[in-house]
C-alpha cells in the first residue's frame, strides 16, 4: 500500500507543480465567462451616445419633455430584464426637439435629415407626426435600426403618448403616474428544498458553465492519464515500476493521482466562487448585477459527476495508453473514447430544451453521458432521486466494469511494443491468467 | 545459498513459447551471465525473476522464496531500453524510485545525493532529465537500480551506450557490490564483458537451455581446439581441411579446428603455404566462439565461417 502512496504522491505533485496547471485553474473561468459574457455584449451593446433629433410635429409641448424625462430613467422594464437575460448596455439618446409647425411638410424635412443621418451611424431621427395622440404611429430613422437600445426609446414614447392621452382626457397627474406602474414578473424556481427566484436565463448560464467544465476537465484529465501511460510504457520505466507494484496498483496509483489533481482544481474553483459570490456580494446588489442563485447541493454534485466522469474516461484512455505505443498512434485509438465525450454535448441542445422528456430520462442515464447529461437536468430541473441515485449506481457499475478490463489490457498492453494489437488479441488479453 | 532458482520454468503467450523447461541457480555474491541471441527468451526469463510475469509451468524461487511484495524490494531490476520521466528533475526521480522501493524520503534524499556525488552528477540533481546527455541518463538509471541497495541486481545491457570511462566506473561499481556480498545477474551480447566479470553463465537459445554452468567449466567442457594466430602472407592455410571455423578480428584470427585436427600439423602448413607467423597460441575457446556454436549449431557454423568484428 505504501509504494501505492509513492506513485500517487509523484503523479500529483509533478503535475500540480506545473505552470500549466496554474495557468488552466485561473484561465478556464476566465475563458468561460468570456464565452458567455463577450457574444452577448456584442450583440446587445448599442452604440453608445447618439444625437436623436425628435421632429415634433404633435402640437402638445408637453409631449416632448414627457418623452425626454422616460427616455432618460429607461431602461427599466426592458424585455431581457423579464427573461433574466444580461442587461442591455444602454444607449444614451441626447434628444433635441425641433418643433415643425403643422402647415409644413415633414416629408421635405426628412430629406434633409437622411443625409445627414446617413453619413453618421450615431445620429438618428424620430418623427412624431401630427395626431400622434390619436393613434399615428411614430417613426424612427437611423443607420443602425437593430440597435436593442431603440426598444428604450420606443418605450419611452409609448409610456409619454398615453400619459399625455390620460392627462388630456381629464385624469390627475399623480393619478396617472400611479396606475401606469409598469408590473414586472418574477421567475420562481420550484425544487425539493423550496423556492428560489431564479430566471431561465441564469439557470442556463449555470447550466452552460457546469457542463463546459465537466467536459473540458474530464477530456483534460483523460488524456493526461493516457499521456503518462505512454511516457512510462515509451521510456520503459513501466518494467521498473511493475517489479514493484503489481500493474493494476500501479494504473490505480495513476488514476488517483491525477484525478487528485483535478479534484484540486474543482475545490479551488469552487471556493473561488463562493468567496467572490459572499465577498462581493454588497458590491454586486448596488450594481444591479443579479448573481445566479446556485444551491449548495448543486456545488456538491457538480463535484461528484466531475469524480465520477474522471474515473470512467480516464480508465478509459489508461486503457487505450497501453494498447499504443506512441502518441501518434493514440491519435487513432482514443477516437472512440472522444466520441463518447463529445456526444452528449450536441445532445445538450435537446436536453435542455425538455429535461423531462423519455429521451433526456435515459440518455441521462447512460453511464457515459451522465456526468454532463443528468449534471444538466440537475441544474435545469430537478429531476426525481431515484433517477439521479441510479444514475450514479450505473457509473460506479461501469467504472468497475471499466477498471477490471482496462487492468487486464494494462498488465500486458505496457510491456508489448511495437505492432498495436487487433481486436481479437485485445480480447486474448483479457483472458491471460 | 542461491539467491535465484528456476526449476523447470515454462511461458508461453498464446502459441508461443517464450521459455521452456529452464532450471538454473544463481550463487550468492556472484555475477551470472544470462546469455542468448536476440529473442531467446532472456527478457521474458528476467520478467519472471522480478515477479512482472508468473510462470506457467515450475518454481521461480528468490532467496529461497516465492516472489513477494518484501521481496520485490531487495531487486534492483535495471531492463534493457530504459528511459526517465523526461520532465522530472534527477533528484527527485531517484528518491521516487527508491521510495518505490520501501526506502523513506529521508533516506532516498542521503542515498541519492551519495550516488549523484559518487557517479559525479551532483551538478544535474535539479536538472529535468531531458537536459541530460544520453550516457549521463544511463548513469543516473544505474543509480535508480542499486539505491536501494538490493540483494539482488539485475542488469540488462548496463553499459551500452557508455564512453569507456563511464563502462570502467560502472565496472568498478559492480565488481564493489560483488564483494559486498551482492548477487548481480548481467545480461548481455558483448562476449567479453561477460569473460571478464561473469563467474557462472547460462546460454538460452530458442527458449532452452543450451549450456550452463561455471564460466571455467563450460570453456573447459568445449576443449582447448582453438588457436590464436597473428600472421602475415597468404592465409590459404585457414581453408585447410584441418579448419573448422575462423573468426577474423583486426590483429589476429581465431582458429576453431575440426575433430581430432592437430595443431602442430596446422602450424606446419601455415610456414609451409609461405605465412610469416608472429604468434601462434592454443587457447581455450572464447565466449564469443562458443555463444556462436551454440546458437548457430554445429553443421551451419561448419559451411559458413563466422566473422565477429568485435
Amino acid at each position: 500500500m505504501k509504494k501505492i502512496f509513492v506513485i500517487i504522491r509523484r503523479e500529483y505533485l509533478v503535475r500540480v507543480r506545473t505552470r500549466a496547471f496554474l495557468l488552466s485553474t485561473i484561465a478556464s473561468p476566465i475563458l468561460l465567462l468570456a464565452f458567455i459574457v463577450v457574444p452577448t455584449l456584442l450583440i446587445i451593446r448599442g452604440g453608445g451616445d447618439r444625437q436623436v433629433i425628435v421632429l415634433d410635429q404633435s402640437g402638445d409641448p408637453a409631449l416632448f419633455n414627457l418623452i425626454q424625462e422616460k427616455a432618460k430613467t429607461a431602461p427599466q422594464e426592458s424585455d431581457y430584464a423579464t427573461t433574466g437575460g444580461p442587461r442591455p448596455v444602454e444607449t444614451r439618446f441626447a434628444l433635441t426637439q425641433t418643433v415643425v409647425p403643422p402647415d409644413k411638410d415633414i416629408d421635405e424635412l426628412k430629406r434633409q435629415y437622411n443625409s445627414e443621418v446617413e453619413k453618421d451611424s450615431d445620429k438618428a431621427y424620430v418623427v412624431l407626426r401630427q395626431g400622434i395622440l390619436d393613434g399615428v404611429e411614430p417613426e424612427y430613422y437611423g443607420k443602425n435600426v437593430s440597435d436593442f437600445g431603440i426598444k428604450d426609446l420606443e418605450r419611452a414614447i409609448n409610456t409619454a403618448v398615453i400619459q399625455r392621452r390620460l392627462m388630456l382626457a381629464g385624469f390627475d397627474e399623480e393619478k396617472v403616474l400611479k396606475y401606469m406602474k409598469q408590473v414586472e414578473m418574477k421567475t420562481f424556481r420550484v425544487s425539493a428544498s423550496g423556492e428560489s427566484e431564479q430566471s431561465g436565463f441564469q439557470l442556463f448560464q449555470v447550466a452552460f458553465a457546469m457542463l463546459f467544465f465537466i467536459y473540458v476537465t474530464v477530456l483534460a484529465y483523460g488524456i493526461s492519464v493516457m499521456r503518462g501511460v505512454i511516457e512510462e510504457k515509451q521510456s520503459r520505466i513501466v518494467e521498473v515500476i511493475v517489479s514493484s507494484v503489481k500493474p493494476v496498483q500501479m494504473m490505480l496509483a495513476k488514476l488517483i493521482g491525477i484525478g487528485l489533481v483535478g479534484l484540486t482544481q474543482y475545490v479551488i474553483w469552487v471556493l473561488a466562487a463562493v468567496l467572490i459570490a459572499v465577498s462581493g456580494a454588497a458590491f454586486f446588489a448596488t450594481n444591479g448585477i443579479a448573481l445566479p442563485n446556485v444551491p449548495v447541493s448543486l456545488l456538491i454534485y457538480f463535484v461528484v459527476f466531475f469524480v465520477l466522469g474522471y474515473f470512467l474516461y480516464a480508465t478509459l484512455y489508461a486503457m487505450v495508453g497501453a494498447i499504443v505505443s506512441s502518441e501518434e498512434e493514440a491519435q487513432h485509438v482514443q477516437f472512440p473514447v472522444m466520441i463518447l465525450i463529445v456526444v452528449p454535448m450536441l445532445l445538450f441542445g435537446m436536453v435542455m430544451r425538455n429535461p423531462n422528456s423519455a429521451m433526456s430520462i435515459v440518455l441521462s442515464l447512460i453511464p457515459f453521458f451522465t456526468p454532463t447529461l443528468m449534471m444538466l437536468r440537475i441544474a435545469v430541473i430537478n429531476p426525481p432521486l431515484w433517477q439521479i441515485v441510479l444514475s450514479m449506481v450505473l457509473m460506479v457499475l461501469t467504472i468497475l466494469g471499466a477498471v477490471w478490463v482496462a487492468a487486464r489490457i494494462y498488465r500486458v498492453g505496457i510491456l508489448m511494443y511495437g505492432k498495436r494489437p487487433s481486436l481479437a488479441e485485445l480480447g486474448r488479453w483479457l483472458r491471460y491468467a | 545459498m542461491n539467491v535465484v532458482e528456476l526449476k523447470n520454468v515454462s511461458k508461453r503467450f498464446d502459441s508461443f513459447v517464450a521459455v521452456k523447461d529452464l532450471s538454473f541457480e544463481v550463487r550468492q555474491g556472484t555475477i551470472f551471465g544470462l546469455l542468448g541471441p536476440n529473442g531467446a527468451g532472456k527478457t521474458t526469463t528476467i520478467r519472471m525473476i522480478v515477479n512482472i510475469f508468473a510462470p506457467d509451468d515450475g518454481d521461480v524461487l528468490v532467496m529461497g522464496r516465492h516472489m513477494t511484495a518484501d521481496l520485490q524490494s531487495s531487486i534492483g531490476y535495471l531492463p534493457e531500453e530504459r528511459g526517465l520521466y523526461k520532465k522530472m528533475a534527477i533528484g527527485a526521480q531517484l528518491e521516487f524510485f527508491a521510495s518505490l522501493k520501501g526506502l523513506d524520503p529521508k533516506q532516498a534524499a542521503r542515498r541519492a545525493d551519495e550516488w549523484l556525488a559518487r557517479l559525479e552528477l551532483s551538478d544535474w540533481k535539479n536538472k529535468k532529465s531531458q537536459e541530460l546527455s544520453k550516457g549521463m541518463q544511463q548513469k543516473v538509471q544505474f543509480i535508480a537500480t542499486v539505491i536501494h541497495e538490493p540483494e539482488l541486481l539485475i542488469l540488462d545491457e548496463p553499459f551500452s551506450g557508455l564512453d569507456p570511462v563511464s563502462v570502467n566506473l560502472l565496472k568498478g561499481i559492480i565488481l564493489d557490490l560483488k564483494k559486498q556480498g551482492k548477487t548481480i545477474i548481467f545480461s548481455t551480447h558483448q562476449m567479453e564483458q561477460v569473460e571478464q566479470m561473469c563467474d557462472d553463465i547460462c546460454l538460452i537459445n530458442h527458449a532452452t537451455k543450451v549450456l550452463g554452468g561455471s564460466l571455467r567449466e563450460v570453456k573447459r567442457r568445449f576443449g582447448r581446439n582453438t588457436v590464436i594466430i597473428d600472421y602475415e602472407g597468404p592465409d590459404d592455410f585457414l581453408s585447410d581441411s584441418l579448419v573448422k571455423r575462423v573468426n577474423r578480428f583486426a590483429n589476429y584470427s581465431e582458429i576453431v579446428l575440426g575433430e581430432a585436427a592437430d595443431a602442430q600439423e596446422l602450424l606446419k602448413r601455415a610456414i609451409a603455404s609461405g605465412a610469416r607467423v608472429n604468434r601462434f597460441e592454443m587457447v581455450e575457446p572464447s565466449l564469443n566462439e562458443i555463444f556462436i556454436e551454440c546458437v548457430t549449431g554445429k553443421s551451419q557454423a561448419a559451411k559458413q565461417p563466422a566473422e565477429i568484428g568485435v
